[in-house]
């Protein structure tokens, strides 16, 4: 969504800057919890909404005129987790919509030509290979069995075709199990996210990415599309709208697999065997705060296992720090933000730590690595195929 | 111009590099804050973040032999223009990695903090002794040392009052430690406010970042009693709740006591935007009960007594009855912390007050003047709103009272509107009669200067004793 100078401005003048949206909601509780993984990392105030917000008021005013090191910092060390927003939202009223003024900044600094190297580099990746990863290579399994022209199409993501394929293994499982005939892309292209959360909607790649993805599926003569990566779904279903690729006017649903499984558990009802497994589930960002998806991925998992919830959840819940492009170009910041929530995870009791996004298992996995953590790092889809 | 790259680096050995910068954006991020009709966006020329009290007290005495401007900044709550640098040049003290919790001490019921304690840092743990902080109308992000160094306004001022502090520790700017009240003779000891002749603990509060940097402060902290009972009472003016609410006081009955009118604050208070708030009488009086078993029952029996002669029986105002929620909003805002209260800063998109201390029997008069200046210069009614706190001791009928317009912050006309408002109110304000302003805000100290005599002299010589080479806050006071 592009937001009009004069919206980005009035935003910028009503935020007095309590800093209320730095913090989870503290009663009844009564628990100081933080929720902006920047702020609490950097610690200047630059990296916290309103800091962020009085650069972008410099840069718009001319004050600031080339891109230092701290202020690529502050704009791209940031996964655009859109808590602040939430937060702000339900104790203000002030409706400022920061993770689109903060996207919107980022494009402003693109536009200039500025932005860090890494960032730089999935451009070219994405140029040169049509995913985001720069891999040469075709995503193959075993368990990819797809008709041609089925009603389901199943939009695997980059980083479950080439990062964490378990995940994509999982899912092609769970429609063979079920009986579900899907198709898949003969080329699926990056959907672009992390290039857009990055500031590059102004670019011909992206233009191009959008075009070829929207007229494939268009013309793939699916009716409903399946994603397990929320990054994706939501860059197709809110993104690809803002440049004319609107799905819903060709009456093509788009869904995340916990949606799909769950009308499927409800209409027919599935065969699902419980787990030896206590889980917690950690609602990721683009599913639950960008499209609204809480219970689903829940009533899915707790179907198969028993779950406890971590103290900061669904509208709160605390980034894995992978989003964004700021497991790219601020790794180290990532992967301690995905260690914070993995401590959480660890005070439920819980075996595993559960998400429904490859990119949070991914960092959150990498995070585990990093800590020597004994949760295990799973996927919904993985505890389903498991479990039918 | 200073070598500013050699005073960079000074900076960065004191502190570590990645704790101190001039980069321009982050520079930036500190230039504006609410209250910027004001006092214009200024970046400082950098910004430091020390660990620990060593730290400050080595960037000080390096700001004070180079001369370089400091302007201390605990969380950057709230602060209302006082911590946006006035001169090129400056440092910018950003003391939020100092957040420790020294100490909280049950049996004395006091808590120690570093500057970015926050109030839902520190209630999280008093809690677990029943005891809490008194809380600011401020939201729970704000900072507690400088809360009750500046003395806020308190929720529970009608039990609590308005001073909270007890001792504390500064770094001056020329490397000195001054320790005030008891912590002067025991640093172990740092629970009584006078400790050693005059109250040096009061003289140097209030100043903002102008004497030095505190760096711990020990405070009052008080019981939490599981007796309680909220009362919201509506009155159309003002003047028909002067006598209640000077009876109340009176007899000191109450642990918080807020007459707001009915469009503002109180939706916070409530917790809500969605109920028929324009139906209820125009001002409506927030009043909370408490105590132990026996005392609690005593003071809300009096209390009873009170409304039925006070304003039911004549006619004044009526009691409101309210769904349950309200009241379990109100208490977590009251004796837990300003959360929910923040939504008025939606109400248009920013807020602007004056804050004053004066008699309650002159509460009708101030509001009168604050309507009128507000429509003068402008304004719609519908954006003038209202604020009364009685504070405990009662003498003098202490109130803090506050003028509020809320308005549209990116509106283009607002900045001068509020200007000229102020010019005229501060006028008004200081020949009707007040006690006292709030906070030395811009715009308010020099009207007042003026009148105060010799009293004014004494203070910039007091400062420049503390300061000589005036780097602390340089251009905020004087």
């Amino acid at each position: 969504m592009s937001l009009s100078k004069d919206e980005i401005r009035r935003a910028i003048y009503h935020c007095v800057k309590c800093k209320l949206c730095s913090i989870a909601t503290f009663h009844p509780q009564e628990a100081w919890e933080p929720l902006c993984p920047s702020g609490t990392y950097f610690g200047f105030q630059a990296f916290y909404a309103p800091g962020r917000m009085e650069i972008f008021r410099e840069l718009l005013e001319g004050e600031i005129k080339e891109p230092t090191e701290g202020l690529l910092n502050a704009v791209f060390a940031c996964t655009l987790c859109g808590a602040c927003y939430e937060k702000c939202r339900r104790v203000s009223k002030v409706e400022l919509p920061l993770a689109e003024i903060f996207e919107e900044m980022r494009r402003e600094i693109v536009r200039r030509g500025w932005m860090p190297d890494a960032h730089r580099s999935i451009a070219e990746k994405v140029k040169r290979t049509r995913n985001a990863y720069g891999e040469e290579e075709a995503f193959e399994s075993e368990n990819l069995k797809p008709t041609k022209g089925a009603d389901v199409l199943y939009f695997i993501g980059c980083t479950a075709r080439f990062r964490v394929p378990e995940i994509a293994d999982a899912m092609l499982c769970i429609f063979d199990k079920l009986g579900v005939e899907y198709q898949v892309l003969d080329e699926e292209w990056c959907c672009c996210s992390v290039l857009m959360r990055a500031g590059w909607h102004d670019s011909d790649i992206v233009r191009e990415h959008i075009r070829h993805n929207y007229d494939a599926i268009c013309e793939s003569g699916a009716k409903t599309v399946v994603f397990t990566c929320p990054g994706c779904l939501k860059t197709l279903k809110k993104d690809y709208a803002e440049f004319g690729a609107d799905f819903s006017k060709e009456g093509i649903e788009l869904l995340h697999a916990t949606q799909f499984i769950q009308r499927l558990m409800r209409e027919r009802g599935l065969d699902v065997k419980g787990l030896p497994l206590k889980a917690t589930y950690h609602d990721p960002c683009h599913l639950g705060r960008d499209l609204g998806i809480y219970e689903e991925p829940r009533e899915v998992l707790s179907a198969a296992v028993e779950i406890s919830e971590m103290r900061r959840v669904r509208e709160e819940a605390w980034c894995c720090g992978s989003g964004g492009g700021v497991k790219s170009a601020f790794n180290d910041f990532a992967v301690w933000s995905a260690e914070e929530r993995l401590k959480e995870a660890e005070e439920t009791g819980a075996d595993a730590i559960v998400s429904a996004c490859p990119f949070c298992k991914r960092n959150l996995r990498d995070a585990a690595k990093h800590a020597g953590s004994k949760l295990q790092v799973l996927d919904v889809v993985e505890i389903l195929n498991e479990a039918l | 111009m200073k070598n500013n790259k050699a005073i960079l680096r000074k900076l960065q050995e004191i502190v570590g590099e990645e704790h101190a910068t001039d980069d321009i954006a982050i520079c930036a991020s500190y230039a504006r804050d609410q209250h910027w009709h004001f006092v214009p966006p200024k970046r400082p020329a950098f910004v430091v973040r020390p660990a620990n009290k060593e730290e400050v007290r080595e960037v000080l005495m390096l700001a004070n032999e180079e001369k370089v401007p400091v302007v201390p900044l605990s969380t950057g709550i709230n602060i209302r223009g006082l911590a946006i640098p006035v001169h090129d040049g400056s440092i910018l003290l950003d003391l939020g990695r100092m957040n420790r919790i020294i100490e909280i001490n049950a049996d004395m019921k006091t808590a120690t903090v570093e500057p970015a304690v926050t109030f839902g840092m520190l209630y999280e743990q008093t809690r677990k002794f029943k005891l809490r902080p008194a809380f600011p109308d401020a939201p729970l992000t704000v900072s507690v040392l400088t809360n009750y160094y500046l003395r806020g306004i308190y929720q529970t001022s009608a039990a609590d009052g308005h001073d909270h502090v007890l001792s504390y520790e500064m770094v001056l700017p020329n490397g000195e430690i001054v320790r005030t009240g008891s912590r002067a003779l025991s640093s172990s000891l740092p629970h009584f406010r006078y400790g050693v002749g005059p109250d040096f603990t009061g003289v140097f509060c209030s100043h903002p970042g102008t004497c030095g940097v505190v760096v711990e402060l020990t405070a009052r902290l008080y019981r939490i009693y599981d007796n309680k009972k909220a009362y919201f009472v509506g009155f159309n003016s003002i003047e028909d709740a002067v006598p209640f609410i000077y009876n109340v006081m009176n007899d000191e009955l109450v642990v918080s006591l807020r007459l707001v009118d009915n469009q503002s604050w109180l939706k916070g208070m409530c917790g809500t935007y969605d109920y028929d708030y324009k139906s209820l009488p125009k001002f409506v009086l927030c009043a909370l009960v408490e105590g132990i078993d026996g005392i609690f029952e005593a003071k809300d029996e009096i209390f009873n007594e009170h409304l039925r002669n006070f304003v039911l029986s004549e006619g004044k105002g009526e009691l409101l009855d309210f769904p349950e929620d309200f009241a379990s909003n109100f208490f977590y805002e009251t004796l837990g912390g300003t959360e929910k209260s923040c939504m008025v800063f939606g109400l248009r998109g920013n807020y602007h007050c004056i804050g004053l201390y004066g008699p309650l029997n002159m509460a009708p008069k101030y509001y009168e003047m604050h309507r009128r200046t507000a429509i003068e210069v402008g304004f719609p009614e519908e954006f003038v709103h209202f604020y009364l706190n009685p504070i405990y001791p009662f003498h003098g009928q202490l109130c803090y009272v506050e003028l509020d317009i809320f308005y549209d912050g990116a509106a283009e006309d607002a900045g001068e509107k509020l200007r000229e408002y102020n010019k005229k109110q501060f006028e008004n304000l200081l020949n009707a009669g007040i006690y006292g302003w709030f906070r030395p805000y811009a715009g308010i100290i020099e009207p007042t200067i003026e009148r105060i005599g010799y009293l004014a002299e004494i203070w910039r010589k007091f400062s420049q004793i503390l300061d000589p080479n005036r780097i602390m806050n340089r251009g905020k006071l004087f």
